[in-house]
């Protein structure tokens, strides 16, 4: 059970930061590059496509936008308008922007 | 171009071998041993590299370059396999051009974008399409849908008395959203110009989306 | 409860006997007929041969967004076929599907797909899934004053953090399971819907475990 006893001080201690994975600027990102970008939820679409729901959501930082796609979805717990969020994945080119599909995420603290 | 086919079974094998003929640099998966050691063996096709492996594990793709590639076909005899493949090359690693075979019709419905498919070819349907071709002259066949089914590459072989006959092409009142793409002739391809006459004979080939179908069938078929 | 079970292998076979003798209406659909042998005679379900994503078959099987879908087959890929079939197209939100290639799992809970991997007590951890039920823990400490629970993390839940559960739980979270890798998550991580985490909990705590999961956050910071 070692595995399960965490040491804890008597006083009040910072929690410690949430482990999101290190991120680069958005405007640094590459196409067909994994990377993992942070941002906030800028604006979310369902956007049903042949037949299916899909949750299109775009995240900007202060240096760019990019577009997560979620398919077979219309909602995921916790993502909304303004929350920040880490995206990571291998994102395509959608004309100006990047775009992911399904990417790991990780909801972060306001 | 880089092309990654998975599946090496006779169309795939072909298609290996007619890409690498025009000069792309091909990649053949398959998971079935004696096949990847004959095929290294005989090289055949030529100049095509071989692997041995699932191509529906994200370290075969890998290992195959899938992040560099410009396309993958996903060409197995197995729909699943075949999904899951354009899948993960979509998701994981971003291949631009996604081709899927569709071995049962049935199933066709889910080849397109929810699964990473841009192009999906049903061979049922091809074959039906050129047996239709071969027999009936005068009549729309469809050959191919892409854009997960919003276009479609059809074939006309102009009859008798088809309205198109003898008229240049920008007389035909074709609607915007189509396209002649290629006239074949006497067994040759003629390229397509404002002012190209059809003749009785002709195989035009159109790509059309959706809506416009049956203006281009009044068009061209009458 | 409606409970679709796709494939009559081990697992399947199984899953579908002991759901069947708890009342519960089951189908079980497999594409070979003699698949159905090992739910012996006197099986109280149906029975059907046909393809387990195929939309037809599903329809014939009474699928709807409340049911039960288990997609248990000899395969990875017809397993998650299956799963986005029933989830996507039919919306059906119970939905699990065994894996045999750990190195799927994390793109399988990508699409938001509960996967069991195929290890021992496949057919009990597919089961504890499907009804959602919370009864079996994963361990008990001998003087029986703690135990160790599997939740799997809902909706309503997504954005807590791991501190606020754990005290308002009076609990630890000692693993949880994100995208199919598994760690130890400090204090400020917040939940995620499909999150799976393993918690010790003084016995008598697992209501005020599950109230505080089910604690609907706009809230949640």
């Amino acid at each position: 059970m070692a595995l399960l006893r965490r040491k804890r001080d008597d006083k009040e201690v910072e929690p410690a930061p949430v482990p999101a994975p290190a991120s680069i600027p958005m405007c640094d990102a590459l196409p067909r590059e994994r990377v993992c970008v942070k941002g906030k939820v800028v604006r979310m679409t369902a956007r049903p496509t042949s037949g299916q729901p899909a949750l299109a959501v775009s995240i900007s930082d202060e240096t760019a936008t990019v577009t997560a796609v979620w398919t077979g979805r219309r909602e995921i717990g916790g993502i909304t308008l303004g929350r920040k969020i880490a995206i990571s994945g291998v994102p395509v080119l959608r004309g100006d922007h990047l775009e992911f599909t399904n990417p790991d995420y990780t909801l972060l603290p306001r | 171009m880089n092309v990654i086919i998975a599946g090496a079974g006779s169309v795939g094998r072909y298609m290996a071998g007619q890409l690498q003929d025009s000069g792309h640099t091909v990649t053949l998966i398959d998971n079935d041993s004696t096949v990847v050691a004959q095929g290294r063996a005989t090289r055949t096709p030529v100049g095509v590299t071989w692997c041995l492996g699932d191509a529906c594990e994200v370290a075969t793709l890998t290992a195959v370059g899938a992040a560099q590639a410009d396309v993958v076909a996903a060409v197995t005899g197995d729909d699943e396999d075949n999904l899951v493949v354009s899948l993960l090359s979509k998701q994981e690693f971003a291949v631009p051009r996604v081709l899927a075979r569709v071995n049962n019709p049935k199933n066709e419905w889910m080849f397109n974008d929810m699964w990473g498919v841009d192009v999906s070819v049903s061979t049922p349907h091809l074959l039906t399409g050129l047996v239709e071709e071969a027999v009936t002259v005068g009549s729309f066949v469809r050959l191919l849908s892409l854009e997960g089914g919003k276009a479609r590459l059809a074939e006309v072989t102009l009859a008798t008395g088809s309205p198109a006959v003898s008229k240049e092409l920008t007389e035909l009142g074709l609607p915007r959203e189509s396209t002649v793409v290629a006239v074949l002739r006497d067994g040759h391809v003629v390229v397509p110009r404002g002012d190209t006459v059809l003749h009785e004979g002709d195989e035009v080939l159109v790509l059309v989306t959706g809506g416009v179908e049956d203006d281009v069938r009044r068009a061209l078929v009458g | 409860m409606h409970v679709i079970v796709v494939g009559c292998g081990r697992v399947g076979s199984e899953v579908a006997l002991n759901l069947a003798g708890s009342e519960h209406d089951v189908v079980v659909i497999d594409r070979r007929l003699e698949s159905f042998r090992r739910l012996g005679d006197g099986f109280k379900g149906t029975t059907m041969v046909g393809v387990g994503f195929d939309r037809d078959v599903l329809t014939e099987a009474g699928i709807t967004p409340n049911c039960s879908v288990a997609a248990v087959t000899s395969g990875d890929n017809s397993n998650i076929l299956i799963a986005r079939v029933a989830r996507e197209t039919f919306g059906v939100k119970h939905v699990v599907a065994r894996i045999y290639d750990p190195r799927r799992a994390s793109i399988y809970e990508r699409l938001g797909i509960a996967t069991v991997a195929s290890v021992a007590w496949t057919s009990a951890r597919v089961l504890r899934h499907l009804m959602d039920s919370e009864s079996t823990p994963d361990w008990i400490d001998p003087s029986a004053k703690f135990t160790i629970v599997e939740r799997r993390v809902s909706t309503a839940a997504a954005g807590l953090s791991i501190a606020n559960l754990e005290a308002s739980s009076k609990g630890r979270v000692a693993v949880m399971a994100r995208f199919g890798e598994a760690s130890i998550p400090s204090p400020a991580t917040l939940l995620q819907e499909d999150d799976v985490l393993h918690i010790v909990i003084p016995a008598d705590s697992t209501e005020l475990l599950d109230s505080a999961l089910q604690a609907t956050g706009g809230s949640h910071s």
